[in-house]
């Protein structure tokens, strides 16, 4: 190995090694949730500044070449693309770690044991960040989801986080299986696990026009239904509420994140790059995904009174205001800047959602701090008051969630939209679909504000303290939900990072 | 060594014939894992189903894979699983199985997918070319070996850290709760 492919695999290696730190800790210094928190946010920091140092990000920074490194024969590469999804994910560690610390306390819950399986999930996310090859890819989807169901149950003693765990689990392994099945047949079709072999193979099929043999229309049926399931798209979503519901707050947020963002990552790696030349094939389905997916998502949020319920819901909406993304990457035609836009585009939502929607989170895990809290929307009345920050960063992540101006999701949902209406025709029909939905949304968002502010908290209700760790995680979350809207050179920041992304894919 | 090359008088390959055979004992063992009442009889026919997928391992030249199977599947899992379910059981409970209201959905569904795949299988022209790397008449340890720590080096890597991840979630899900008023666990669990 040389020493740039070293470099290369040195983010992933750093995320499994702390994993492995975190429970020598915990053996060597039982029960010591304070070490714990400090040796991971410590790792993860400097896990991101190595993930800095490799590269390759815009104007050349970064030790490896713009073009990418590939490692170990090209089934792992760290090109512009692994670079952007690592450091998010690694973003999204760090505050699932914060948010958690002050949580799982008050319930007895050990903190070692959810950093370590954390941290491997997000290896596995890593994974699929830069996986170039079926079998690392299917081995990194395991990798990300089997600690997921783990964290879903991890209030052993509480019946809805065991219901909601198992109910993960089974589908989830489903999915997996449906997934692998179409691995299989692309595998016989192809010959080849790599991903551009498999581009490769499938070019000259298309090029004649002819429709696709029924083999090849299986095997792409198989894959997408596999990967709808792992972003929760509608209909493939009867898993998330009741996971989201029964788990603890913290690992809702992680879970509403984490995962869906390195299914999404998958979705790059096997739909964008692997089956881009059946890209006509499949674009149907992903319009019709997307359209039905935001559409149900936000009309069921709207008659939720459970909080963590009806951000599943809105979550899943979010999921479909993605896949407009992908669309307008699909339904442009090759090599034009539409192309591009859409998945730049999809790329800058990651990171909006990712700081507003864990925020929203773990507001909700800091109300309930104090166990017996329920998930009530009742449970918001009078925060402004009781708690004036804590209402106050709710509102923020609330209103950017909803999309409006300056907050960053109205950006990601502007480029979206933009983006599909450039590519036109169908596409563009999503982008009028998905104004409906986020002006609809905004019902539901706003309700919890007026919960805030309008009504009285309840008589017996006690002071609320936030912890330390919760409140340094609340200033990342929201400085970010900000930031990326209001500061033009962040917001360029970030979108040539996502344009060098998605120009590593194109 | 006096068989002749087809079966007589019907003169089908014998290839056909055993792999007619197998995959007919591993679909009906497969078939009564699901429709059995009797869980540990279940777990027994599951047994008998992966020994005829390790036949089909063999009959299609990977006998690496077919020793793996019965080593892995038949030697550990299996018994895993039966030791599982012998000592999950509570003497009180039936030991039949109650996931039997939906069967004739569920087998209108298997159904249908037989139905699809067969006909996937049949209507299409699939590529000759196996994976490269992999002649298979001729697979020993040493090429398994090869291609292990060559081609698939991250790969075994990965499964190694995922077991690690599956075993320490396993080992949290299951270890059992301490006194939920014990402020002070005692060390060496000696409660």
């Amino acid at each position: 190995m040389t020493g740039n492919e070293i470099l290369a695999l040195l983010p992933f290696v750093l995320v499994v090694g702390l994993a492995m730190a975190i429970v020598l800790v915990d053996i060597i210094a039982p029960h010591r949730d304070e070490l714990v928190t400090v040796v991971g946010v410590t790792g993860l920091l400097v896990a991101l500044a190595v993930t800095v140092i490799a590269g390759p990000l815009p104007s050349g920074v970064g030790a490896l070449p713009a073009g990418g490194q590939q490692v170990l024969g090209g089934v792992y590469a760290r090109d512009g693309l692994t670079a952007f999804l690592d450091l998010l994910f690694i973003v999204i560690a760090l505050l699932s770690l914060l948010f958690a610390v002050d949580y799982l306390k008050p319930r007895a819950l050990p903190m070692a044991e959810y950093s370590a399986t954390l941290l491997f999930a997000i290896s596995g996310a890593m994974l699929l960040a830069g996986g170039r090859d079926l079998l690392i890819l299917f081995l990194g989807l395991e990798l990300l989801v089997l600690p997921g169901y783990m964290l879903a149950g991890y209030a052993k003693r509480d019946g809805l986080s065991t219901e909601g765990a198992i109910k993960y689990f089974l589908l989830g392994s489903f999915s997996s299986a449906i997934l692998l099945f179409g691995f299989a047949l692309t595998l016989g079709f192809t010959g080849s696990t790599r991903i551009d072999g498999i581009a490769a193979k499938l070019a000259p099929i298309v090029a004649g026009q002819a429709p696709i043999s029924i083999g090849l229309a299986m095997a792409l049926a198989l894959l997408t239904t596999g990967v709808a399931f792992k972003i929760a798209a509608v209909p493939f979503h009867y898993w998330t509420p009741d996971a989201y519901q029964g788990s603890p707050t913290p690992v809702t947020g992680y879970l509403s994140v984490g995962p869906k963002v390195a299914a999404f990552a998958l979705i790059l790696r096997l739909f964008v790059v692997a089956l881009a030349p059946l890209k006509g094939d499949w674009l149907p389905v992903v319009v019709i995904l997307a359209a039905v997916t935001m559409t149900l998502g936000n009309l069921v949020a709207v008659t939720q009174d459970n909080i963590k319920r009806m951000l599943g819901y809105s979550s899943i909406a979010h999921t479909g205001y993605m896949l407009v993304g992908l669309a307008a990457f699909a339904g442009a035609p090759v090599g034009s800047t539409a192309e591009s836009q859409g998945l730049q585009a999809m790329l800058f939502y990651f990171v909006a959602y990712t700081f507003m929607n864990l925020g929203a989170f773990a507001c909700v895990a800091a109300l309930q701090r104090r166990p017996g809290v329920t998930s009530q929307i009742a449970s918001f009345a009078g925060l402004g008051r009781r708690a004036p920050l804590l209402g106050l960063t709710m509102t923020l992540f609330l209103l950017s969630l909803t999309g409006i101006p300056p907050t960053a999701g109205f950006f990601a949902k502007a480029y979206v939209i933009i983006a599909a209406v450039q590519t036109g025709g169908w596409v563009g029909v999503l982008a009028v679909i998905m104004m409906l939905n986020a002006a609809a949304a905004a019902f539901y968002y706003l309700r919890i504000v007026v919960y805030m502010y309008m009504r009285d908290a309840p008589e017996n209700a006690r002071p609320l303290t936030i912890g330390a760790m919760t409140r340094a995680g609340l200033v990342v979350a929201a400085t970010g939900t900000i930031v990326i809207g209001l500061l033009p050179p962040i917001t360029n920041a970030v979108f040539d990072m996502a344009r060098q992304a998605a120009q590593a894919v194109l | 060594m006096g068989l002749p090359q087809t079966i007589p008088l019907l003169g089908w390959s014998w290839d056909d014939v055993i792999f007619v055979v197998l995959s007919g004992v591993m679909l009906g063992s497969a078939l009564l894992v699901v429709l059995g009442r009797n869980i540990i009889r279940s777990g027994l026919f599951m047994i008998l189903s992966f020994a005829a997928l390790a036949g089909i391992y063999v009959l299609l030249g990977a006998p690496i894979v077919a020793a793996a199977q019965v080593l892995i599947y038949i030697g550990a899992i299996s018994v895993l699983i039966l030791f599982a379910i012998m000592l999950t059981q509570s003497k009180g409970g039936s030991a039949a199985l109650t996931f039997h209201h939906q069967a004739k959905a569920a087998g209108l569904a298997a159904g249908l997918l037989a139905l699809i795949l067969t006909v996937t299988v049949l209507w299409t022209t699939w590529p000759e070319a196996v994976a490269p790397g992999v002649a298979v008449a001729t697979a020993s340890t040493v090429v398994v070996a090869q291609l292990l720590f060559s081609n698939n080096t991250m790969a075994v890597e990965v499964i190694s850290v995922l077991l690690l991840a599956a075993v320490i979630g396993g080992v949290f899900l299951a270890k059992r709760e301490e006194a939920p008023d014990a402020g002070e666990p005692t060390p060496d669990g000696s409660a």
